[in-house]
C-alpha cells in the first residue's frame, strides 16, 4: 500500500493533477478571503461605525446634560422594541456614581448567566475585526417566540469610560445575522474546495494510472529491446496524441534498427562464411600437402602453417562468438540453474590438471543457489578463468573456486589464484578483445578469454570483477581474484 | 560405408572424399542442394556429410525434406556457423551430429564413423567388450583380464566412450561433448590429463597398452 502510494507520487501526471488541485484550492481560498472581507468585515465595520457615532452622541449628552439625563435616555433606548426584532437587538448599559457614591444606572443586557465567557468561545465563532480595549464580544442566548429552543447569538459592543467620574457606557449590537450569512458562504466555499481536491485526486489517480499503463508499455519495450528482443513494438491506440506519435516513431525506429541488425548479421555471417571457407581450404591444403611431402623440414613447416591457419580460424570464431553474445540474442535462452553443479563439473574437469601443475585446488560452495543462466556459456566462462589461473600460477600455488551469497541475495562465483595478478590500472583493459599484458605475450592464447567472460557476464546481467588475490597489494605475487556476480534469481520474469 | 558428401566447395569436397576413401569408404559427391537431395533419395547411403550453406537449396531444407520422406540416414552437418544455438537448430532439423568449420579431417572421420555405427539397429547393450577389457554398464564395473579395475564415474564414462568406438579415433572435442557435455574447446590439455589417469588405471599393470594417443587427432582404444 505504502509502496504503491510512493509510486503514485512519482507519477508525473498524478503530480501535475495534484498541483492543479492545490492551485485550485489556493485560488478558492483567495476568493473566499476576498468575499469574507468584502461582506463580513465591511458589515462589521459599519456596525462599529454606527456604535461609534452613537457613543459620540451619548458622550456629548453626558458632557452637556450630565449622567442623570443620559441614564434616562439610555433607559428609553434600551426599552424592548417588540419581540420580533431579535436580530436587530442593541444593548445599552450605563453605570455612574451618584452624589452618595452609590452605583446607579442600568441597561438591557441579558442576565449574566446567559453570557458565554469570551475565553470559551470556539475560534470559529469568534467575530473578526480589530481587538481593542474598547471592543467586547460576547455570546448570549435568546428563546425564540415560536418555540422554546434556545438560540445562542453573538453580539459586539463598545465600552466608553468617562473620566474622572468613572461612569461607564457600553453599547453592543447583535451581529449574529452577519456572521451566519458569512459562515454560510464560507462553508459552501470550503466544501467546494474539498470537493475540488477530492475530484483532483480521483481524476489524478485515474489519469495517472492510464498514463502509467502507456508509459509502462514503453518501458517494457525498452527492457525487451535491451534484452535482445528486437521484435517487440509498442501497442498503439491510434489516438494521434503525443504518446501515440512517440509510439509510432519508436516503432519506426525499431523497424529500422531491426533491418540494420538483420543486414549486419547477414553481412557478418557472410563474412564468416566467405572468409572461413578459404581459410579452411588453406588449412586443409596445407595439411594435405604436409602429409604428401617427404622432406622433414618442409613437412614440419607445412603442418605448422596449417596449425596457424587453424588458430586464425579459431580466433575469428571467438570474435564472432563474442559479437553474438554482445548482441544479446541468446538472452531468452537463459534458464534457472544451480551454479554449484556447474562448478562441480568444472572442478572435476580441472582438478587433475591442477594436480599435475603442482597447484592446490579447492572448491568451496556455501549455501543454496539458483541463477538464470546458460550452462554452456557459464561453464565456458568459468573454464576460461580457471585455465588462466592454471596458466599463470607458479607451481606450489593454490586455486580456489568459491560460490557464496553476497549482499541482497546475489550469487558470487569467484576464482582466486596466487599468481602474479593483474595491476589495478590494467584490470578494465584486459577485458577488451585482443588485449594481452606484456608479461603474457609469450604464453599461447588469443587475448579473447577475458573478453568472452565479460561478454558472458553481460549477457547474464552479471558483474565481472577483478581484484587482488590473497597475496596482498605489496607482495610479489598478489594473486588474482576474478568474480562473477549474478543478479538475484527472480521466479517471474 | 557408402557416404554422400554434399559440399559446394570443390577443394573441401575433394579433401573429404580423398580422406574418406583412404579410410576405406565409398564416397559420392554432390555440388549443390538440389543434386544432393536427388542423390540422397535415389541411393541408399550409410551416412551423409552435409554442408549447411549450399547453392540452390540450403542444407537444413534438404535435411528436412529428407526426414519428412522417412529417410533416417545419419547426417553430419558441416558449417561455418558454429554457434551452439545453430548447432541445436541443425540437430532439431534432423541432423545426427554437427561439426563447425574449421574442422580437422580426423574429427570428421571419427564423427562419421561413430555415426555410422550408431545407426546399426543393435539392441540396447548392457555389456561392452574391447579386447580383454570388459565393461558392465549396469553394475558399473570394469575388468581387464578378469581383474577388477576401480574407476571414478567420469573415468568410467570416458572409457565407455572409447570402448563404444573401440579401434577408431575419438577426438578430444568428441570426448568433451560426449563425456562432459561441453561444446567449447579448452585452451589447455585437460583431456590429456584425464586420459593419462585413465591410462594409468587400465594399462599400467598389463603387458600391452590399449589406450593410444593419435598425434594431432585424439585417442584410440586398440583392440
Amino acid at each position: 500500500m505504502f509502496a504503491s502510494l510512493k509510486r503514485l507520487f512519482k507519477n508525473t501526471i498524478f503530480r501535475l493533477s495534484m498541483i492543479a488541485a492545490a492551485l485550485f484550492a489556493v485560488s478558492s481560498l483567495i476568493v473566499l478571503g476576498y468575499i469574507y472581507f468584502a461582506t463580513v468585515v465591511s458589515d462589521l465595520n459599519r456596525v462599529d461605525k454606527t456604535m461609534e457615532l452613537e457613543i459620540d452622541e451619548l458622550t456629548k449628552i453626558y458632557e452637556t446634560l450630565g449622567p442623570v439625563v443620559l441614564n434616562q435616555i439610555i433607559f428609553d433606548r434600551a426599552l424592548p422594541k417588540g419581540a420580533s426584532n431579535v436580530g436587530n437587538n442593541t444593548f445599552y448599559v450605563f453605570e455612574y456614581y451618584d452624589e452618595e457614591g452609590n452605583v446607579n444606572g442600568g441597561g438591557n443586557l441579558p442576565a449574566k448567566r446567559f453570557f458565554t465567557d469570551p475565553e470559551k468561545i470556539p475560534f470559529w465563532r469568534k467575530i473578526p475585526g480589530l481587538k481593542s480595549e474598547k471592543t467586547r464580544e460576547f455570546e448570549y442566548a435568546v428563546t425564540t417566540i415560536s418555540g422554546d429552543n434556545k438560540q445562542t447569538r453573538r453580539a459586539r459592543g463598545r465600552l466608553k469610560e468617562f473620566l474622572p467620574s468613572g461612569a461607564k457606557l457600553f453599547i453592543a449590537r447583535d451581529v449574529e445575522n452577519i456572521m451566519a450569512a458569512s459562515e454560510k458562504v464560507t462553508r459552501a466555499l470550503l466544501i467546494s474546495v474539498a470537493m475540488a481536491i477530492i475530484l483532483g485526486l480521483v481524476s489524478g489517480i485515474y489519469m495517472s494510472s492510464r498514463f502509467a499503463r502507456r508509459i509502462a508499455a514503453f518501458n517494457k519495450l525498452a527492457t525487451d529491446v535491451r534484452a535482445g528482443d528486437l521484435k517487440q513494438r509498442v501497442p498503439r491506440d491510434e489516438s494521434g496524441d503525443e504518446l501515440d506519435v512517440l509510439a509510432e516513431h519508436l516503432n519506426a525506429m525499431l523497424d529500422h534498427i531491426d533491418t540494420l541488425m538483420v543486414a549486419m548479421r547477414y553481412a557478418g555471417d557472410s563474412i564468416a562464411h566467405d572468409l572461413r571457407s578459404p581459410l579452411t581450404r588453406l588449412h586443409t591444403r596445407l595439411a594435405t600437402a604436409g602429409s604428401e611431402v617427404k622432406n622433414k623440414v618442409a613437412r614440419k613447416a607445412l603442418y605448422e602453417a596449417s596449425n596457424d591457419a587453424g588458430e586464425l580460424l579459431r580466433t575469428f570464431e571467438g570474435v564472432l562468438r563474442i559479437a553474438r553474445l554482445e548482441a544479446g540474442e541468446r538472452r531468452e535462452m537463459l534458464v534457472p540453474l544451480d551454479p554449484s553443479v556447474v562448478l562441480e563439473d568444472i572442478a572435476e574437469l580441472y582438478e587433475p590438471s591442477c594436480e599435475d601443475a603442482g597447484l592446490d585446488f579447492a572448491l568451496e560452495i556455501e549455501g543454496k543457489h539458483t541463477i538464470r543462466a546458460d550452462r554452456g556459456l557459464v561453464s565456458q566462462a568459468i573454464s576460461n578463468l580457471v585455465e588462466n589461473a592454471i596458466k599463470y600460477t607458479p607451481s606450489g600455488g593454490a586455486i580456489t573456486v568459491r560460490l557464496r551469497k553476497i549482499r541482497s541475495g546475489r550469487s558470487e562465483i569467484s576464482i582466486t589464484d596466487t599468481g602474479p595478478g593483474i595491476p589495478p590500472n590494467e584490470r578494465d583493459r584486459v577485458k577488451e578483445r585482443f588485449v594481452r599484458l606484456e608479461e603474457s605475450r609469450t604464453e599461447p592464447g588469443s587475448g579473447l578469454g577475458l573478453a568472452l567472460v565479460d561478454a558472458v557476464a553481460d549477457l547474464h546481467q552479471a558483474k565481472f570483477e577483478l581484484s587482488d588475490g590473497p597475496g596482498g597489494e605489496e607482495s610479489q605475487m598478489p594473486g588474482l581474484r576474478a568474480a562473477l556476480i549474478f543478479p538475484r534469481y527472480k521466479r517471474t520474469k | 560405408m557408402r557416404i554422400l558428401v554434399v559440399e559446394d566447395d570443390d577443394v573441401a569436397a575433394e579433401y573429404v572424399r580423398k580422406g574418406l576413401m583412404e579410410a576405406g569408404h565409398v564416397v559420392d559427391l554432390a555440388g549443390d542442394g538440389e543434386l544432393g537431395l536427388e542423390m540422397a533419395k535415389a541411393a541408399d547411403y550409410d551416412a551423409l556429410v552435409l554442408d549447411r550453406m549450399l547453392p540452390k537449396r540450403d542444407g537444413l531444407s534438404l535435411l528436412k525434406e529428407l526426414r519428412s520422406d522417412g529417410d533416417t540416414t545419419p547426417v553430419l552437418i558441416l558449417s561455418a556457423l558454429g554457434e551452439v544455438d545453430q548447432k541445436v537448430e541443425g540437430l532439431r532439423a534432423g541432423g545426427d551430429d554437427y561439426l563447425s568449420k574449421p574442422y580437422s579431417f580426423t574429427e570428421l572421420l571419427a564423427r562419421v564413423e561413430a555415426m555410422g555405427r550408431r545407426s546399426d539397429p543393435t539392441a540396447a547393450v548392457t555389456k561392452l567388450k574391447a579386447g580383454d577389457l570388459e565393461m558392465d554398464l549396469l553394475a558399473r564395473t570394469v575388468k581387464r583380464e578378469g581383474q577388477n579395475i576401480l574407476l571414478q564415474p567420469r573415468e568410467f564414462r570416458l572409457l565407455e566412450c572409447l570402448m563404444r568406438h573401440a579401434g577408431k579415433v575419438v577426438t578430444r572435442t568428441m570426448l568433451l561433448e560426449k563425456v562432459w557435455d561441453y561444446h567449447f574447446d579448452p585452451q589447455t590439455n585437460v583431456i590429456d590429463v584425464h586420459i593419462s589417469r585413465l591410462r594409468a588405471k587400465i594399462d599400467k599393470e598389463f603387458d600391452t597398452p590399449m589406450l593410444h594417443t593419435v598425434r594431432g587427432a585424439g585417442y584410440r582404444l586398440q583392440v
